[in-house]
């Protein structure tokens, strides 16, 4: 074509293409990995290699997706350097791509998030094992790499520019002996892809499409050719096609050859690693396992299966990971630092005695296989629970300081277009106003319920938006592109990796957003594909609350609680899981778990366990929830699927409620082997796995039918196992939780103070606003002290007031109040009593005026001076303590006078505690109106449990959770709070979507309907809505989840 | 006594002129002035407050009370007509303040203007200074201050109607000569220039023209105005007879340049602006200006812009080669070999193509309905002339232009 000779070319040349860009190049590629492989394999492409820009994020699915194609997957990486260009580099052997890492590395670790360019001094540091693509007449190329490590590319995408520096390059190229490479320096995988490409472009250099001109594609030529066509575009360089298949056939490096070790932990002299481990445990089972006449056989049974796991993590030389996870623990312990193990690590007895997990895996009688098997070649996955905050950052910084910085990261998280971010972004980039922007991405559902009626070409109908109309039609094609593209690199919550000698020569590291923080540029389910170890650090809101209130306990009720040996069995625990009074409770807590927890009615430790997985999408989608209740109830005979099942599932009453369980069901059913079962288990929690359910429904079928299992159980079977790929619960890890929960119900039981200050130091967390939280304690007897300057810290304290203990509400409720000011106030108070509001004024210069008028409008000031004032009185004297007085005046106390302020009436207390704290330890806002409510026949939430199945109703209080989740077709569920309690009413979609603009408008609302009685769950189920003026501000709504 | 009409809606500065000669527009829709002197001719207030109402339409507000300020605030809050009201049940959202005051105030308790008067004045004064002082004086009624008065902009705007509806354009241009001469002179004594002229004129068959120049120097000659705005009208005539004219200028102040003593003379920017006019009357106005190039791959890249005197620049010139564009491109009929032209045949421009290079592909706009999409070449023929042919979507060949 280029050339003015023509050629004939030869149609069957092979081409590997060597220059493609992902998606993953962040904004500078429109193809995902997949995509790029799947076109390649079908244009009969034997070899592809992916080099994104200055990242290897999306090389483990480049590998893997390649692996399934039958494709060479060749990985490198287009560097940038200093001097301003970038160096396409390919990796020849394991040292090359060991060197790309490093260089990565280097160069990202000293730059900021997003930053960074190698130098030519570390090119060359950096260059052994590395093919370079010379993109430009540049001779130091030659020397950094050698001439026989450097390839002239050239690109021809029908540009009159390119072919002058194609010219350019072939002159060097031909004065230099070197061999010419014809690639098509790919970015999308088909000529359509061009246009996500273009839009990407605008978003990088935040333009509109409109003004980015120059800045998109000239063409759409930059996509995946063919052999015949590239041969074609070449004909007359015919050496630069053949030399892709030479270049292709050097670089035997995969991803297939990484080299992972994982770290050896150091023992003591003369021991191994597996003789110390053997050791630990050891000790570990004395203490876990203490023989006595009523343990005897557990303890049997229990060094029996510790034998056998020790024996095969011998055999999988895994003693050094079980060491490392120990020694974290270790630390925390010593630290007092409370931590847990979850996940199916709690399968193990060795983890059990290694005080890592606090499931008695034998006494429950947990698959290990689960854990950790044989068969599978997979590393174990061990998941650390942390309290929360600091507490993490100091195991995470621990990590760090004993790995090293190259030794040690945390995972990355790829954050990818979604729904609303993918509107935004093509939004402003096509030019859309603000408001159609905020129109159309208030179409993007948020919540869990999708009506099948709902197409995106209705949608945008119903917003006033025409799918005929070219732009928004355009609009339409670009959201599905773009949605589910790589974005940007985020962190993951709690992953950590750790690596025998250099992490950075398996894969390069980045700093984190957060100071002290190093990121891999591969995400979980990369390291998992890669067989990379790693050890999830996660912080858990409960465990700071369990924590915290450890120490409360010790400090004002002076006992000292030790949670792994509670009193089991605490019938003040039982009875008020039996009544659904779970509010701050781990786990139970949620709506959908009270209307289920007074009808299975739990009354020993396993019953949570199940009570825990069984409020899940798994379990409900898989209609698994209500023979089960109905079967715990009596009022169903408990039934297996099939007489096979009859071992696995005779404990939940012939009901499939556990991960667990359903491999094994594979496993007997279909024949499965423990690995096949282990990729079922995957495919349920992967996120990118539909593909991979189907592949497995089909297999499992085949599997049944071979064993004669009749087509309708083969369906129910079926169900049960595809439902749990939305989520579902393993037994361990739901034990693991029930652990926690069962903890929290016990103080929240027996020492309700502590674990209120608790839970209202580590908010946010759980399922309902402090305020919710502040009323239910009020109702189990707790008292509240306000906010006072004088008496308060920053976070919530006890104190003792005739015998009792009251909680103190700390400043950090004071919305807007700074840390750095609550600090200040409390050193100047530690000098001195502050005598007036002028002296605090003049005694914390951090105050600001904003925060003082803050503080005397909740009353905090009250109690400054002797004699006890209201708050208005303390907003008159604040303000003329706001204001400059001069350094004359500035010790001069101001002449008293009277203050001529009205004292703030019942409602307006009200209205200013939830104005600054979100929340009252006053009367409930409901209960000023309650004479008005009886008289509109309302019934108190707590009366409810008295009208009678069936019956009208009328119901009335503040909404403090909304909600339609998925699983539920459309119902919405309503919990509604009045000074009694919690109430819940369920919305059908008929009538939300008659009284919808009334239910979601208003906070307070009276809803009428008829009671729904059943077990004792008490639901409204409503017919109609009307809101109720009560009060300025609310209680904040948990909406959507 | 004063005074306050309150409308949105009404011309008040010529409402309050037919009562008082000197008043104050406080806000756009809001003026106060004083009416003692009205007494004379009006008996009670209640009268005065009808007679403008009369004048301002039944939809403005008017009040009369002690203090300009009061009169202000009841023409803001009472509709139709009110009489020394009692404004102390007014929200305090009605008084002029800054949202942080307001938000104090509101946070004590203190929503009427009556409970802002019964506050301390020393505590106020204390607490908000002069600021709050003066609110709460408004609030108890009881600030005097001098109006301020009123003065109308100069405008540069006059209209004159015709008897007869002139049709040709020379009538036309001497009653515009006339509106222009006086312009010109009021911009001379107030010491400003024109930067842009408006010519509104009124057809007989109720249709309107309007013709608006801009001038790339500030002017104020009457001649030489007036000769751009015969061209302009004499390259865009009216459809129809002129019933009425007016001319609108813009005022700016004139620019004062002092030419550099080393650059090449160049023609008075008034003089080159009528040259370019009367080029443009007879090329058409797409035709003239400096060419720019456009932020595009398109394949027309550029558009002509107004003419700017050009900025002096010490950056030699990039030496490229030139194309020359075909105003329309020529249709060619182009054989093909191998997909490769091969041969050219349009009228003067026929023969073998001894070389060819490319196709050179640009596409784009795919978000519009206009996408685009060609495919050129370079091709020589032998001659050894150079041409750039192009294909479009329709498969019909062109020649854009030759290589100079």
């Amino acid at each position: 074509m280029i050339s003015v000779h023509s050629r004939s070319f030869a149609a069957k040349n092979i081409y590997v293409e060597l220059r493609t860009r992902s998606a993953f190049s962040f904004l500078q590629g429109s193809s995902t990995p997949e995509e790029l492989v799947t076109r390649a394999a079908e244009l009969n492409i034997p070899a592809l290699a992916m080099l994104d820009h200055d990242n290897v994020s999306g090389a483990p699915r480049f590998h893997m997706a390649a692996k399934k194609a039958g494709i060479r997957a060749h990985i490198g990486v287009e560097v940038t350097c200093t001097d301003g260009h970038r160096y396409p580099l390919l990796a020849e052997s394991r040292t090359g791509y060991q060197n790309l890492c490093r260089l990565i590395t280097r160069m990202k670790l000293r730059a900021k998030k997003g930053e960074g360019a190698a130098t030519p001094e570390e090119l060359a540091e950096f260059s052994k094992g590395l093919i370079c693509l010379a993109s430009r007449p540049d001779a130091n190329i030659i020397d950094i790499y050698g001439a026989k490590n450097v390839y002239v590319e050239l690109q021809r995408h029908f540009n009159r520019n390119q072919e002058a520096h194609n010219q350019a390059l072939i002159d060097f190229a031909r004065s230099h002996n070197l061999p010419l490479l014809a690639t098509n320096g790919v970015s999308h995988a088909t000529p359509q892809s061009r246009e996500a490409l273009d839009v990407l472009t605008c978003v990088r250099n935040k333009v509109t499409i409109h003004e980015a001109g120059r800045l998109l594609s000239m063409n759409s030529e930059r996509y995946l050719k063919d052999a015949r066509q590239m041969s074609r575009i070449f004909g007359d360089l015919p050496e630069s096609i053949a030399n892709t298949r030479e270049l292709s056939d050097r670089l035997q490096f995969t991803l297939a050859d990484l080299g992972y070790q994982f770290p050896k932990y150091p023992v003591p002299p003369g021991e191994t690693m597996n003789s110390f481990l053997r050791q630990c445990v050891a000790k570990g089972e004395r203490n876990r396992y203490y023989p006595n006449a009523f343990t005897a056989g557990l303890c049997r049974r229990a060094h029996a299966q510790i034998q056998k796991e020790l024996a095969l993590i011998e055999k999988l030389d895994l003693a050094g990971y079980f060491l490392i996870v120990w020694d974290i623990v270790e630390f925390c312990r010593s630290q007092n630092i409370l931590v847990q193990g979850r996940g199916s690590a709690a399968n193990s007895a060795v983890c059990y005695s290694l005080g890592i997990t606090a499931v008695d895996a034998v006494a429950m009688e947990l698959l290990f296989e689960r854990f950790l098997s044989e068969e599978r070649g997979e590393w174990p996955d061990i998941d650390l629970d942390l309290p929360s905050g600091d507490q993490r950052e100091r195991v995470i910084q621990h990590v760090y300081q004993r790995y090293g910085q190259l030794g040690a990261a945390m995972t990355a998280n790829v954050i990818t277009y979604r729904g609303r971010s993918a509107v935004r972004d093509i939004g402003k980039v096509l030019g859309f106003s603000e408001p159609d922007l905020g129109r159309i991405a208030a179409l993007v559902p948020s919540w869990g319920w999708t009506d099948p009626k709902d197409t995106a070409e209705r949608q945008f109908r119903e917003a006033g938006f025409s799918p005929e109309n070219p732009l928004i039609s355009k609009f339409l094609d670009l959201y599905m592109t773009i949605r589910d593209l790589p974005r940007h690199l985020g962190q993951h919550s709690g992953g950590m990796v750790i690596c025998e000698g250099q992490l950075d020569s398996i894969v390069p590291l980045e700093p984190a957003t957060m100071p002290g923080r190093v990121v891999i540029q591969w995400d979980k389910e990369d390291c998992a594909d890669m067989g990379i170890i790693k050890v999830d650090l996660l912080g858990l809101g409960m465990m700071a609350v369990l924590e915290d209130s450890i120490r409360l306990i010790r400090d004002s009720y002076h006992e000292e609680v030790d949670l792994a040996h509670l009193p089991q069995d605490d019938p003040q625990v039982y009875s008020a899981l039996q009544k659904a009074d779970t509010i701050g409770l781990f786990q139970v807590e949620s709506r959908a778990q009270m209307s289920c927890l007074p009808r299975l009615r739990p009354e020993r430790f396993y019953d949570i366990v199940v009570q825990v997985a069984i409020i899940r999408p798994g379990p409900i989608v898989g209609k698994m929830l209500n023979p089960f209740l109905r079967r715990r109830q009596g009022r169903e005979k408990p039934e297996c699927l099939h007489p096979l099942l009859e071992p696995i599932l005779a404990r939940t009453l012939g009901v499939p409620l556990f991960q667990e369980q359903l491999l094994r069901m594979a496993m007997v059913v279909a024949n499965f082997t423990g690995g096949e079962a282990e990729e079922l288990r995957r495919a349920m929690g992967f996120k990118r796995s539909q593909a991979r359910m189907q592949e497995i429904e089909t297999r499992l079928r085949s599997g049944m039918t071979t064993n004669g299992i009749p087509q309708k159980t083969q369906e129910v079977i079926i169900q049960s196992i595809t439902s749990f790929a939305l989520y579902g619960f393993p037994e361990s890890h739901a034990a693991s939780f029930a652990l926690i929960a069962y903890a929290s119900a016990y103080l929240k039981c027996h020492y309700l103070a502590a674990f209120t200050t608790a839970l209202l130091n580590n908010q946010p967390m759980g399922f309902y606003a402090p305020a919710t939280l502040v009323k239910d304690a009020q109702r189990h007897g707790l008292h509240f002290k306000p906010i006072d300057v004088t008496k308060s810290d920053w976070l919530c304290t006890i104190e003792e007031h005739d015998g009792q203990l009251w909680v103190r509400l700390g400043f950090n409720y004071v919305k807007g109040l700074r840390e750095q000011t609550a600090q200040a106030i409390l050193t100047a108070r530690a000098q001195a009593p502050f005598t007036s509001i002028q002296d605090l004024a003049n005694r914390v210069p951090e105050l600001r005026k904003d925060e003082l008028r803050k503080l005397s409008e909740i009353g905090a000031l009250n109690f400054i001076t002797e004699s006890p004032t209201h708050r208005r009185a303390a907003q008159w004297d604040s303000e003329l303590a706001i204001r400059p007085t001069g350094p004359l005046f500035i010790d001069q106390s101001p002449v008293p006078s009277p203050q001529p302020l009205q004292p703030m009436s019942a409602s307006e207390r009200l209205n200013s505690d939830f104005h600054n704290t979100h929340l009252t330890i006053g009367n409930h806002p409901m209960a000023f109106h309650r004479e008005k409510l009886n008289t509109l026949g309302v019934t108190p939430a707590n009366q409810l449990k008295n009208v009678r199945n069936g019956w009208p109703v009328r119901t009335a209080g503040c909404i403090i959770c909304r909600q339609r989740p998925g699983t539920a077709k459309g119902l919405l569920f309503l919990s509604i709070e009045d000074e009694t309690g919690v109430s819940n009413a369920v919305v059908m979609p008929d009538v939300f979507d008659r009284e919808r603009a009334t239910i979601l408008n208003n906070s307070y609302l009276v809803i009428e309907g008829e009671m729904q009685n059943i077990d004792n769950v008490l639901t409204v189920r409503a017919a109609h809505f009307e809101p109720l003026h009560v009060a300025e501000e609310a209680v904040p709504s948990h909406d959507f989840h | 006594m004063f005074a306050c009409i309150h409308s949105p809606e009404a011309d008040l500065s010529a409402i309050a002129e037919a009562f008082s000669p000197s008043f104050e527009q406080t806000a756009p829709g809001t003026i106060v002035f004083k009416i003692d002197a009205l007494r004379r001719l009006y008996t009670t207030h209640q009268q005065i407050a009808q007679a403008i109402i009369k004048k301002a339409g039944p939809d403005a507000n008017v009040a009369i009370a002690e203090t300009a300020d009061a009169a202000i605030l009841a023409a803001h809050n009472f509709r139709g007509i009110s009489i020394s009201p009692n404004l102390q049940q007014l929200n305090i959202a009605s008084l002029p303040m800054e949202q942080e005051m307001w938000e104090v105030l509101e946070s004590w308790g203190i929503h009427t203007l009556a409970q802002l008067a019964a506050l301390p004045e020393t505590g106020i004064a204390e607490r908000f200074g002069p600021a709050g002082v003066h609110l709460q004086r408004l609030a108890r009624g009881a600030t005097e201050r001098p109006l301020k008065i009123f003065k109308p902009e100069i405008t540069y705007a006059d209209r004159i109607s015709l008897d007869h509806p002139v049709s040709l354009l020379e009538p036309l241009l001497f009653l515009i000569a006339r509106i222009l001469n006086d312009q010109c002179e009021k911009l001379l004594s107030h010491a400003m220039s024109a930067n842009e002229i408006t010519i509104h004129l009124e057809l007989e068959d109720k249709s309107e023209h309007i013709r608006t120049l801009r001038l790339p120097v500030p002017m104020r000659e009457s001649k030489s105005l007036l000769k751009l705005l015969q061209m302009d009208l004499e390259a865009h005539p009216p459809q129809a007879a002129t019933q009425a004219l007016s001319v609108t200028i813009k005022p700016v102040h004139p620019r004062t340049i002092q030419a550099g003593i080393f650059l090449p003379i160049t023609p008075a920017p008034d003089k080159l602006e009528l040259t370019l006019a009367r080029i443009r009357g007879i090329v058409g106005e797409s035709n003239v200006g400096t060419p720019e190039l456009l932020n595009t791959h398109h394949p027309h890249p550029f558009q002509m812009s107004k003419h700017q005197p050009p900025a002096t620049s010490h950056q030699p010139p990039t030496i490229r080669q030139a194309f020359r564009y075909f105003r329309p491109p020529l249709p060619a009929k182009i054989d093909l070999q191998n997909h490769r032209p091969t041969r050219i045949a349009s009228p003067g421009i026929t023969g073998k193509i001894q070389t060819a290079a490319g196709p050179w592909r640009t596409t784009g706009d795919w978000w519009t309905t206009q996408p685009w999409n060609r495919d050129e070449w370079d091709i020589t023929l032998s001659n050894n002339s150079l041409y750039r042919i192009y294909r479009e979507p329709t498969n019909l060949w062109f020649i854009e232009g030759t290589y100079d």
